[in-house]
């Protein structure tokens, strides 16, 4: 059915072209109003010839329709051209799209080669990064071997420097006892040399008295000596004389014996009673003669027991003999005493020269400064080995902090890895995404050049998308190269503390090796004076060598010789009573005792002569031993005792014993006892007449009635005085 | 001696001196026979330390070597010995063939304020038996003494040691250029005792 359109409509025919040229962008609206602008002429004719009736068309008809044909004909046109129109400009903006489309295209694969690149740079980044963390891991590697064997080495010469510290510290603590000992050398040496000033003086002092004394006394005694020799000689004479007298009485004995047998013939011949008479003038003669021969054996005793007297005198002289000799020996010690201080002298040198040898001492005084410098720098030393292990421990805590920056930098390497693993999913994502969008576009530019279509939102959204995935790709490498930056920053710190730790290692194991020669030194030392000690050698001036005085054998042969002297002493003594006896018998009988006598008389000298040689081999005896028990008593009680006979004014012969101390400071300081019959009683002199003393004297002696008590609070007196002193 | 307690045993300064001055006269003993001194039938068998030890049985020798070591007791209790040293000389001579050093180290503090240390009776009796083994095969290397031999024996004491009147001073009987062998050590802890022997070189081994 045909719609007719009216006038008005041709002028929207008219109208809705400009308007179409005006709206070329609302291409979808133009073809519907153009459709419904078109109309469909369709001739209906049939449905007449349906029903039967056959009725002419006019022209009008005719007409008409051609009219409206030839309106729907330029309508058409109308349309067509703006079609037309429309699809030129359609391809026009196609035509743009498609420029756009390569350009985008062109800007895509641009970015995509930048992405490649970006690709590229990044893979190589990271095959630098890895080669980075390669060369990292062997060199943190490397450098943890490296510090592992350092640490080993510094820990075994620790222990080394620990074992030398010790070995220090004992040198140091011999050092400091030998500077102990060396002060108290020093001390002793000054007290050994006073003392030995003190004890010369007193030597000396000793010596002269002595010297005087002995002067004295062998003068006296030589005096004495010659007295009783020339009595002895006299007594020998006197004894030869008498001898000559006895041989003649004898004689006369003899003859008188040979006369009486006579007489006593005669007599029995004569008459009995001149016999008697003659007998009893005979007995009394012989009386006579047995009293003269009595007087004649007083004198002989007498002679004896000068000569007893002679061999008293003559110990007496040995015994002073024996003192010179000792004078003498102590002069000889004087010598040795001179020797000592000579000795102590040269070592005192010795340790001059040592003090002089040792650097920045001058004097003995310098000793204690040095060794107090000496014990400084050890502290120093000490001080700087503590110092040196708070480095290592330093360093090894900076170890442990580069271990674990080594871990933290493997962390970050691995999460860089995973960030450009990711950022490298991500872009293929986006790639993908892309593409996939482009091709989208693509297929929908398509679709609508087919049907008319523009795609220009469409492809600047993409060009968008492309260009903020570009941007996040820029900040994901500048990111990983910061990060790559910042591990090269920790790598160089690191090689840098692994350096100084290096040199600080070999600083410190140049001190051990200086350590371990002083070590090395201490014990070439300690060697060397342990050959000393094994080959005896010793200071004098703290020890003395001291050996037992060898009784093995003079223990058995004194023993032995006081048994023999204590047998011949028992024989002799038995002898002497039967001379006795002897004698009382001879007072009796006649002449059987006058050849008894002699007999016995020989018998007698013989055994004196024996007998006094007896004597005298143990008076030797005796008087060594009695010379050490008063040296024995001397060095036990603290007292030099000398004993003396001595006459009193009223004539009572007395022992007087003179005690001289040890430790008196001087001769005059000696205190003198009188001994008589179990009595001992002390003499008054200038020095216990000094107040201190007489003090003494009254309340142990006077009061107390003891002796030994007072000598010895005066011993402990003396010694304190003189140990003070 | 030494008091037992729990777990070890308590030494005294008067005990280890005891210990230190039994032990010389034992290592005396073992010397004398060792070495010739005097003849094998005068020594008699006794067990001691764990090891069968020779005691010499001449009168003279034993009370000499008795108060010896009475008197090295009284001085290593006061704290004053430093060294004793047995002398092998020539009887002829009087030359120095041997001398066996036994060097003491005493411990102060245990002079000074008579406290005590603790250390195990079996320990010390086996530090000794190794000396004395040590002492019986010295003779593998010691040289033979050809002449008639004495023994003496030297006393190291402190300078200011009060002298006995049995003891004199005496020269230290030295060696020229001798060897020396150094022995094990004992301890007590109060008396720490060295021992080391220096002998005259034999002819042979000169060069």
């Amino acid at each position: 059915m045909i719609i007719r359109t009216p006038a008005p409509r041709k002028r929207r025919a008219e109208s809705e072209p400009p308007e179409d040229d005006n709206n070329n962008n609302n291409n979808t609206q133009t073809p519907n109003s153009n459709r419904q602008q078109l109309l469909i002429y369709e001739d209906l004719q049939a449905p007449e010839y349906s029903h039967g009736h056959s009725t002419p068309t006019t022209s009008d008809q005719m007409l008409c329709t051609y009219q409206c044909r030839q309106m729907v004909k330029s309508e058409f046109f109308d349309a067509l051209s703006s079609a037309e129109k429309q699809a030129h400009d359609y391809q026009s903006k196609f035509k743009a799209l498609n420029e756009d489309f390569s350009k985008s295209e062109s800007e895509r694969k641009k970015f995509r080669d930048k992405c490649f690149n970006a690709e590229q740079e990044l893979s190589a980044a990271k095959g630098r990064e890895q080669n980075l963390q390669e060369q990292l891991r062997k060199e943190i590697d490397f450098s943890q071997e490296h510090l592992r064997k350092q640490i080993q080495s510094f820990s075994e010469l620790e222990v080394k420097f620990q074992k030398e510290m010790d070995l220090r510290k004992k040198a140091e603590l011999t050092a400091a006892k030998a500077e102990d000992k060396a002060s108290v050398l020093e001390e002793k040496l000054s007290t050994v040399s006073e003392s030995i000033v003190r004890e010369k003086s007193r030597l000396q002092n000793e010596l002269v008295q002595m010297r005087s004394e002995s002067k004295l006394s062998l003068s006296r005694i030589s005096a004495d000596l010659e007295k009783m020799e020339f009595r002895a000689k006299n007594a020998e004479k006197e004894s030869a004389l008498l001898k000559e007298q006895l041989e003649e009485n004898k004689r006369r004995m003899d003859e008188f014996m040979k006369e009486k047998y006579e007489m006593d013939k005669n007599v029995s011949v004569k008459s009995p009673e001149a016999s008697s008479k003659d007998a009893n003038l005979l007995v009394k003669h012989l009386q006579e003669e047995l009293r003269n021969y009595e007087s004649e054996v007083r004198e002989a005793r007498k002679i004896k027991a000068y000569h007893e007297d002679i061999e008293l005198l003559k110990e007496k002289l040995y015994e002073e003999k024996r003192r010179r000799e000792r004078a003498e020996l102590d002069l000889v010690k004087l010598s040795d005493l001179q020797l000592n201080v000579n000795t102590l002298n040269d070592e005192l040198s010795i340790w001059k020269s040592v003090v002089k040898e040792i650097p920045g001492v001058l004097s003995a005084d310098d000793i204690p400064s040095k060794f107090a410098a000496l014990q400084r720098e050890v502290a120093d030393s000490m001080r700087r080995a503590g110092e040196a292990q708070a480095c290592m421990k330093e360093i090894q805590v900076a170890l442990d902090t580069a271990m674990l920056d080594k871990q933290t930098a493997e962390t970050e390497a691995a999460l860089a890895k995973e960030k450009a693993e990711s950022s490298e999913a991500e872009i293929k994502r986006l790639e993908l995404m892309e593409r996939d969008r482009l091709q989208n576009l693509v297929k929908e530019l398509k679709e609508r050049k087919n049907v008319e279509g523009g795609t220009e939102l469409a492809g600047g959204t993409i060009v968008q998308e492309l260009e903020s995935s570009l941007a996040k790709k820029e900040n994901y490498v500048r990111e990983l190269e910061n990060s790559l930056s910042e591990q090269k920053e920790i790598n160089s710190r690191q090689h840098n503390e692994i350096k100084l730790l290096n040199e600080r290692l070999t600083n410190e194991a140049r001190r051990l090796k200086m350590l371990e020669r002083d070590g090395d030194r201490l014990r070439s030392e300690i060697s060397l004076l342990e050959s000393k000690l094994g080959h005896g050698d010793f200071s004098s001036a703290n020890t003395k060598v001291l050996r037992m005085v060898n009784t093995l054998a003079v223990d058995n042969e004194a023993k032995q010789t006081i048994e023999a002297l204590q047998n011949e002493l028992q024989k002799t003594k038995e002898q002497l009573q039967a001379v006795d006896e002897l004698k009382k018998q001879s007072s009796d009988a006649g002449a059987h005792v006058d050849s008894y006598i002699a007999g016995k008389i020989k018998q007698l000298k013989e055994q004196i002569a024996k007998l006094e040689k007896r004597e005298e081999r143990y008076k030797t005896v005796f008087a060594e031993r009695i010379s050490v028990f008063r040296r024995a008593c001397c060095e036990l009680f603290g007292y030099k005792i000398v004993m003396d006979d001595h006459q009193r004014s009223d004539g009572i012969p007395v022992t007087r014993f003179t005690l001289n101390s040890i430790y008196a400071l001087s001769d005059d300081e000696k205190l003198q006892f009188d001994y008589e019959s179990g009595n001992t009683n002390i003499v008054v002199n200038e020095y216990t007449s000094q107040r201190e003393i007489s003090r003494q004297v009254d309340i142990f002696i006077r009061k107390m009635n003891s002796i030994p008590a007072f000598t010895a609070n005066l011993t402990v007196e003396s010694f304190n005085k003189r140990t003070l002193s | 001696m030494a008091s037992k307690s729990a777990t070890k045993d308590i030494i005294t300064l008067r005990g280890s001196a005891a210990i230190v001055s039994e032990f010389f006269g034992y290592a005396a003993n073992s010397i004398l026979y060792n070495r010739g001194v005097y003849p094998e039938e005068s020594f008699a068998r006794v067990k001691k330390y764990g090891l069968p030890m020779l005691l010499t049985q001449d009168e003279g020798v034993k009370s000499f070597i008795s108060n010896l070591t009475s008197q090295l007791s009284e001085w290593l209790e006061e704290g004053k010995l430093q060294r004793m040293v047995l002398v092998i000389m020539g009887k002829q001579t009087g030359e120095v063939f041997e001398r066996w050093n036994f060097s003491i180290e005493t411990d102060g503090e245990v002079v000074e304020k008579g406290i005590s240390r603790e250390k195990s009776d079996k320990e010390i009796m086996r530090e000794i038996q190794a000396i004395m083994r040590q002492i019986a095969s010295s003779i593998t290397y010691l040289p033979c003494l050809e002449e008639p031999c004495v023994f003496d024996v030297l006393a190291y004491t402190d300078k200011d040691c009060a002298v006995p009147f049995t003891w004199i001073e005496s020269d230290p009987k030295l060696i020229d250029n001798p060897q020396m062998v150094k022995l094990h050590s004992f301890d007590t802890k109060i008396h720490k005792v060295d021992t080391l022997v220096s002998y005259k070189n034999d002819e042979w081994d000169e060069p």
